[in-house]
Parts: structure tokens; sequence; C-alpha cells
């Protein structure tokens, strides 16, 4: 063909398929990012920061019912309910106390209920130095045998204050040891972690890390 | 004064028709070309629209194919002056030719660059933030704004250098030295610069273990020299056969020791890499593993470092070798050390410096298709704007384009008219 | 060599240019023109497109009290256009004679990640694409190679025997890379301590996430999504105001609270109270006497000199 032909056919080739690349943009068919999977909303007791338990000093202060803790409806006063055991020198909870589970210690070191509660006035707690505590100051006892433990959290290295970090703007509250720990199995409790982190392409799933298998 | 601006304008007018007129072989080149920028700004549209999202990037591996061109051409860029040097030893008013294609193919380098770097951008309505005076410009610290500065200084001052040269030849004027050989000179030293600059926004980084590490300047520059004449051996031969410019082979041939002797620098460097990362066994060595060896499964990017360092290696025997002294054998040699370095420097330097993460997670990467199409639009406009360039300035310098037959006869694509030269002293 | 043809319409610019010729070019620069106003519809899809207001504001530090004003107002009329939700958006400043600083108990983490999401929570972080200011590392005992952590761990029950939990957030370094290598100074610590960021200033280049050896700064890579129902109304504007797409975001100790005298959300709802933040230039406070009193305690990758405000430290 004579290359005098030519230029027109280009240009008329380029017309068309100008028009084409149009129609083309126009549909949108390709170059959008891929539907990200649905990433539920993470439950809400997740963002709650109240403790996992809640003190006798808290239901003070809530005003709320304290006759789960009137020993004396049952127990009679001037007499030391007994301590059983079993033949391994376990204690035996009877059946009326069923909900303490006893794990004070390693080995069970600890699972002797007159050496916190006071036998002689059960409101109260007996630390070793002869005082008499009320249930709702149960640090000060914590605190007569943990004694480095006691000190950390007294100036903050310890447990958990919430509320304001600058005192002058507004409370601080310091969270007590039986907010945290079961006194009778004070171990903190294992849980379910939170959701992990999800990656921006994929299929959502989570950062390949050496130590996760391969998902794919 | 008006007469002089009255001149200028219709230098230009004929410049700008000259690039709009052509055969059908231009034509469809400028066609195809189009079409592939066509192509690129919709992805642009869809990008700047629905954000970054669209890229293959994360916040794990935050710059990808991106930043790993601007790092390939800002080498080009620099590299297309140093041509400049063995030029301006002998001379030779003729050499200045060679010197312009050279100049603008760093125009045209460098705005791929500024290009690259805009999209990049997560706002790019924002950049007047970026200029002193206007907005806010964290000079000296922040080794991008030192970027920012030294790039758009090197365009402006290799626009001036071209333009003026041009013009000068299009009046049949002797340009006065003044006027440009402190700028060649500078842009001598810019050119280092820029490049160095843009090797130490990596190097700074004290939390990339990869990147913070003194090589990285010196391979930049190694490889920048090696691939930037590599391109220019290609191009000049492209405007040989397209234009019936005569250059000579020996022309050729002195770029071709610069690419030999650079290549080898550049090989050196990457043994001593090597060597440095995988000898101690330290534990900063996991981009570096997962770069050539693959890290817990992933290996993503092995057979692209791989092939890299093969064509480089295949690439320097050819150049050491006499049988490169031959075309067919130098173009490929050519081809082979810029496919090579495009790798080892883009995606070879870019990612690996985000994998692993600071906190050692590994997420790799991949570019998604718009980012694929983005970058090909640029590539594509910058080919554009090279071919404008080269289009305008090649009947300039052979004459047919001069203010002596302004307002008789534009010239045609196949027209010879007069010829001029371009040889190299060896 | 062909010789230029008689007729050849390039030579002859005047003469020769029939109407076919001209239609089909001008056919060509039509189309053409068509083609680029097709590849641009995206653009007319964008429902955010910033107000000029916006394009115009200036930088943080040069704003006037009366400026800042006017940005909160308009900021609380974006925000509850969006959300539907008028936020009470306030500029705190820093507090003069205070330092912060956070300590982290790597004894009494359990790895639970409430922290994580309360985080998200406090702080309007977008859930999906998900961005999480903080990232807990399970690591195995007796390392700190960071490559041996796994940060996507799904145990049924945490702390899983012989790992150790280690949450990394924004450590507010003393000598932080991000603020330096920042081309637009968009970053900046604070006398306080707190590296902020201006999010109508930034202009999403990430340098600083590149430069980060935390990996503590987040990007936004589209329009962070949160909703309505959980967004906090709490807001302040270097804080938890909510972001755009394409800008920079991380950890800033809960400006919105910290300089108002509150902990940070973070420290609130550990279930462990293995999270300490004080005031380090007063020497009573908390932050103080874990630093004074225990042994062992550090800063992550120390060596690269970032100095962070940010230690973590042994009980048991």
């Amino acid at each position: 063909m004579h290359p005098q032909n030519r230029t027109p056919m280009v240009l008329t080739g380029l017309a068309v398929v100008f028009i084409g690349l149009a129609a083309a943009f126009l549909s949108d068919s390709w170059g959008y990012p891929a539907p990200r999977a649905k990433i539920p909303l993470v439950d809400k007791a997740i963002l709650d920061p109240t403790t996992v338990r809640r003190t006798y000093a808290d239901l003070i202060r809530a005003k709320e019912d304290l006759s789960d803790f009137d020993c004396y409806a049952c127990h009679e006063k001037g007499q030391p309910p007994p301590l059983r055991y079993d033949e391994n020198h376990k204690l035996l909870i009877p059946e009326e106390h069923v909900n303490i589970v006893m794990g004070h210690g390693s080995h069970g070191r600890n699972n002797n209920c007159f050496n916190c509660h006071n036998e002689t006035n059960l409101t109260t707690l007996q630390p070793r130095d002869g005082r008499e505590l009320k249930l709702e100051n149960s640090t000060e006892l914590c605190g007569s045998c943990h004694g480095p433990t006691y000190r950390d959290w007294d100036s903050g290295a310890h447990g958990r204050s919430n509320g304001y970090w600058n005192t002058k703007l507004g409370p601080a509250v310091k969270k007590d040891c039986v907010n945290c720990h079961n006194p009778h199995s004070p171990r903190f409790p294992g849980r379910k972690p939170a959701p992990g982190p999800h990656t921006l392409h994929g299929t959502g799933e989570v950062t390949h890390t050496p130590e996760s298998p391969s998902t794919h | 004064m008006i007469t002089a601006a009255r001149n200028y304008l219709v230098f230009l007018r004929r410049c700008a028709r000259v690039a709009f007129v052509g055969d059908w072989r231009y034509y469809s080149w400028m066609g195809v070309l189009t079409v592939i920028i066509l192509l690129g700004l919709n992805a642009y549209a869809k990008q700047f629209a629905h954000g970054l999202i669209v890229t293959g990037m994360s916040d794990e591996v935050s710059w990808g194919v991106y930043i790993a061109n601007f790092t390939f051409l800002v080498g080009v860029a620099a590299a297309a002056v140093m041509m400049v040097i063995p030029v301006y030893i002998y001379d030779n008013e003729e050499l200045h030719d060679l010197v312009i294609f050279g100049e603008l193919l760093a125009v045209a380098a460098i705005i791929m660059c500024l290009m690259f770097v805009t999209v990049d951008l997560g706002r790019p309505d924002r950049f007047w933030h970026l200029i002193p005076g206007l907005g806010q410009m964290n000079f000296p610290a922040s080794m991008l704004s030192w970027d920012v500065i030294v790039l758009n200084g090197y365009l402006l001052l290799n626009v001036h250098i071209c333009g003026y040269l041009l013009y000068c030849r299009y009046q049949n004027r002797k340009p006065t030295k003044w006027f440009y050989i402190p700028f060649v000179f500078s842009a001598i030293i810019w050119a280092v610069s820029i490049h160095t600059v843009t090797a130490f926004l990596y190097v700074g980084l004290g939390g990339r273990p990869f990147w913070n590490a003194s090589i990285v300047g010196p391979r930049f520059l190694a490889s920048a020299f090696t691939a930037g004449p590599a391109i220019i051996i290609l191009a000049l031969q492209i405007i040989r056969s397209t234009t019936h410019y005569r250059i000579t082979d020996k022309a050729l041939l002195t770029l071709r020791g610069i690419v030999q002797v650079s290549m080898i620098i550049n090989v050196f460097l990457l043994v001593c890499e090597v060597f440095k990362e995988f000898y101690s066994g330290n534990l900063h060595v996991a981009s570096a593993k997962y770069l050539f060896l693959g890290l817990h499964g992933h290996h993503a990017l092995v057979p692209w470092i791989w092939s890299a360092i093969t064509f480089n290696l295949i690439a320097m025997v050819l150049l050491v070798l006499p049988v490169s002294r031959g075309l067919r054998y130098l173009n490929v040699a050519c081809v082979l050390s810029i496919v090579g370095i495009w790798i080892e420097k883009g995606m070879g330097l870019v990612i690996p410096g985000f994998i692993p993460t600071p906190l050692g997670a590994i997420v790799e990467y991949t570019p998604s298709l718009n980012e694929t199409l983005v970058c090909f639009g640029i590539w594509a406009f910058g080919l554009l704007c090279y071919t404008i360039f080269l289009r305008m300035s090649v009947p300039i310098l052979q004459g047919r384009l001069s203010k002596a037959n302004e307002g008789i006869s534009e010239p045609g694509p196949n027209d010879i008219v007069a010829e001029t030269s371009v040889t190299s002293h060896s | 060599m062909p010789a230029p043809a008689p007729h050849d319409p390039l030579t002859a610019p005047d003469a020769g240019v029939t109407r076919r010729s001209f239609l089909r070019t001008s056919a060509v620069l039509a189309t053409g023109l068509a083609a680029v106003a097709a590849s641009l519809k995206p653009l007319f899809e964008m429902e955010d497109i910033t107000s000029a207001q916006q394009f115009m504001q200036k930088y943080y530090k040069e704003l006037t009290p009366e400026d800042m004003a006017k940005v909160l107002q308009r900021i609380e009329g974006e925000v509850e256009k969006e959300y539907g939700v008028r936020p009470h958006v306030r500029d705190l400043r820093p507090m003069d004679g205070v330092e912060f600083v956070y300590a982290l108990n790597l004894s009494r983490c359990i790895g639970c990640r409430k922290c994580v999401h309360a985080c998200v929570a406090e702080n309007n972080q977008s859930r999906s694409p998900e961005i999480q200011y903080i990232r807990v590392l399970k690591m195995p005992h007796g390392t700190f190679d960071l490559e041996k952590g796994d940060h996507n761990y799904a145990s049924e029950q945490v702390p899983e025997k012989g790992f150790f939990y280690m949450p990394v957030q924004c450590q507010q370094c003393h000598n932080p890379p991000c603020v330096k290598v920042c081309p637009v100074n968009a970053t900046w610590q604070e006398t306080d301590g707190i590296t902020v960021i201006d999010y109508n200033w930034c202009i999403g280049c990430r340098y600083c996430e590149a430069a980060c050896p935390y990996w503590a700064r987040r990007f936004n890579f589209t329009k962070p999504s949160i909703p309505a129902e959980r967004l906090n109304p709490n807001m302040s504007y270097l804080g938890n105001r909510p972001r755009s797409q394409g800008v920079m975001e991380k950890c800033h100790f809960c400006v919105q609270r910290t300089r108002a005298g509150r902990y940070p959300a973070c420290l609130e709802v550990c279930p462990t109270g293995s999270r300490k933040f004080g005031n380090i230039l007063d020497p009573n406070s908390e932050i103080s006497q874990i630093l004074r009193t225990k042994r062992v305690f550090m800063q992550l990758k120390e060596d690269i000199g970032t100095n962070p405000r940010f230690f973590y430290y042994f009980d048991v």
C-alpha cells in the first residue's frame, strides 16, 4: 500500500480506538478494589473497663444488698466453725460455701480459712499482727503477707488506677486487690483474647507471621 | 523586545506543529502511547477517587512500584547528563548535539519522576504545602524536601540548557558561552546530587537495616551510570534509523565504555553487599534473606532478583568482551542491563526494605492492575515527551527547521536536506 | 530515499487541506478528547471532594485562635453531616511542666488485646479498612527478637505458657525519625512529649511510615469507615477527630484525655493493670516511682537512638 494512503487509515483507526476506549472507560469494568471481607464490629464487652470482680467495698458504695455477707445468719457467735480435711489433708469445702474454690498458693499452701478470716469474729479479717480488719479493707490483709506487691500497689506500679493522672483535675480511683484477684483463688484467670489484626488486602485474613501456619 | 518575543512564539508554534504532524508510523506510535496514557489516566482517576487502596500497598509495604520507578528514573535522569563530561573535555561544536539528546532524555525522565511521586501521594491536592514560602518545607532535615528542590532545579537547568542551545541553533546564532557553560557544569554536579539525595532518602532511615547501609549511595550511582547510558545507546540508534540523523558508531562505543565500567562496579558492589549481609549471620539480615532466599515460606521476590543478577552478569560479560563492539551484542547487553537494573533498584531495593516490618511481620506486596496501568501510563507519557522533544530538536540540529526557512516550508518526515554528523573522539 | 511527494500535505501547509483530511483530523481530535473526558469519569463519583476552606487551611502552628475556632466549628459541622452526631472538638494545648512517659509491665500483660480495641473505639479509628494503633506481639520466652513474634495469635486462653505478650504502639521518641523526615512538617513533637500530626496538613507521602522503627504509623488508604453508633464525640484537633482519605495517623497518647488530666483509654481498660502512664517531671507520679524502683526496664530498639518515652519493665 502506498505510504500516502496509510496515514488516513491510521488516523481513522485511531479515532475508532479512541471511541472504543471512551466506551470502555464509561463501562467501569476494571480497576476497582476487590470488596473487602466484612470485619465484624468487636463485642462491646471488650471495651468495658470494669474490673473482673466487684469488691465488698464496691457493694457498700453501690448500696447493694449485703445479706450474703451476714455470716452470723447461719453461724453461731462465739463458736468458731470447724474445718474438715480429707485423708490427703485437703480442705473440704462445706456445701453451703460450695461457690468458694480454694487455690491460694501453689500446692495449696494457704488453704486454711483462718489464715485470713477471723474465727472468733467472722465478719472481720485477721492479719498476723493481731489487728482485726473490716472486709472492705482487705487490701491491708493481702499486704501483710505480700509485702513487695503491696509496696508496688501503693506506689502505683501494681494494679490499676482509673480516672485522672493529674489528681488536681480529678480523682484517681485505685483498684483494690480483690477487684482483680479472687481472694480464695487469687491467680488471675486466663481469658479468650480479643480478635487479632486484619490486613488491608487479600481475604482480610491476618498477617502472615513466622509462628503462625500459612493459610494458603 | 516585542520582535524577540514574536520570534520566540513563532519558533514555538513551528516546533509544536512539527510535533503534531507526521507520517503513519509517527501517528501509530503516538496513538499507541496516547492509548496507554489514557488507560493510565483512568486508573489514576480511580485512585484519586478511592484512595491508594486500589494499589497493592498496605501499612506493611507502604511504598511500591511507584517509588521503585521513581528511584530508577532519577538514576536515568542523572546519568543522561553525565555524557556531558567526555563531550565537554573535547571542545567540539558537533558533540553538543549528542549532549542535547542526553539532556532531553533527562528532562523526560525527570518529568516521569515528578509524576511518579505525585501519583504516590495520598493527598496530591495538598502539593502546595511543599512550596517554600507558601507552605512548610522541612529543609534541611527532611531528605524528601531536598529531593523536591534538586529535582525541580535539575528540570529547570536542563530545560534552560536545551532550550537555549536549540533556539540559538534555530536562529543560526552562536550561543553565548556564559548563558550555558556554567549551567552545563552545574548540571553535571547537580546530576550527582539528585541521585545521592534520592539514595539518602533510604540510607537515612535507621529503623530499616536493609537501607541503612553506606553502600546504597555508591550502588545507586553505579547502577544509574549503567542503565542511563544504556538507554541512550538504544535511543541514539532509534534516532539514527528514524530521522537519518548521522550518529557515528564511535559515539555509541564511547557510551559503551561508560556502561562497561559502571556495570563492573555495580556487580562488585553487589558482591560486597551480599558478603556483608550473609557472612556474619547477625539478626539484621532478614530483609536480604527475604530478597535472595525467601523468608519463612515467603519468596515472591527470589526469582526476580536472581533473574536480575543473571541479566547483569551476562551483560557485564558481553560488555567486557570485544564482541559487544558489534551493535547487535551491544544492544542485547544494554537491554539486559536496563531490565536487570530496573528490577534490582526498583523492586529489589524498595520492597525488601519493608519485609519484614520493623515488628517482624511479613506481608507480601504485588502491584495491582490499577497500579500497573498508572505506571505504564506514566512511562508512555515520558516516551511521548521524549518523542516530541526529538521531533522538535532533530530538525533544528539538522538545520531543516531554522529561522532562515520561516514561512517557506515545514520539514516533512522524509526530507533529507542538510545533515549534521555526530562523531566522538576515541 | 523517497523524494518529498508534491501533494504531501505536510510540506505545503495551506494548500492541499481537503475536507476529508480536515474531517479526519477533527475526528481524531474529538474522539481523543472524548476518551480523555471518559477516562476521568471516576472523579465525578467522588463524594468527598475537598472544600475550598479545607484546601486553603493554614498550617496548625500558623493558625490564630480565631482561625482555630473557625476550623473547629467547621470540623464539628463536617462530622455532624457525616455521622449525624455533633461532636465537641477542642484544641487542647500541652500543659506546662508535663512530659508524658508510658511504661508497660511485661510480667503482667496477658495479651488479651482489650487495649487495642479500646483505643480503636476511643480514637475513632477506621473499622474497615482496619486501623489499630496498638499491635500486641506474642513472644516466646527468652528472646526479644521481634521476628519471632506472633501477631495474630488466637489461642483459646491467654496467657499461654512459655510466652510473654508485648504491645507496641507509638513510642513518642525523644529523637523521632518520623518528625525528621516529614517534608511538610505535618508531624512534630510538642512540649509534653507527644508527637502529633496535623491531619489537614499531611500530604500522604508515607515517608514517616517508612522511617518509623516501631511500625507505629498508619495510613488511610481509603476513606475510613466508622460506625456512627460507636463514634466518640469527645474529640480534639490533634487527636481523635475523624481523619480523611490519604493522611497519616498514629497513637497520640489520647491527647483529648491526657491533656485534660485523664488516663489514656488503653490504660483504663487493661484488666491486669500492666499499663502505667504519667508525668515524668513529677517525682511523685506513678511513672517516676516505677522508673526509679524497677531494676529491669528497657526501651525497644534502643540501639537506633530514638530514645523512646515508652519503657517495658518486669516485676516477676
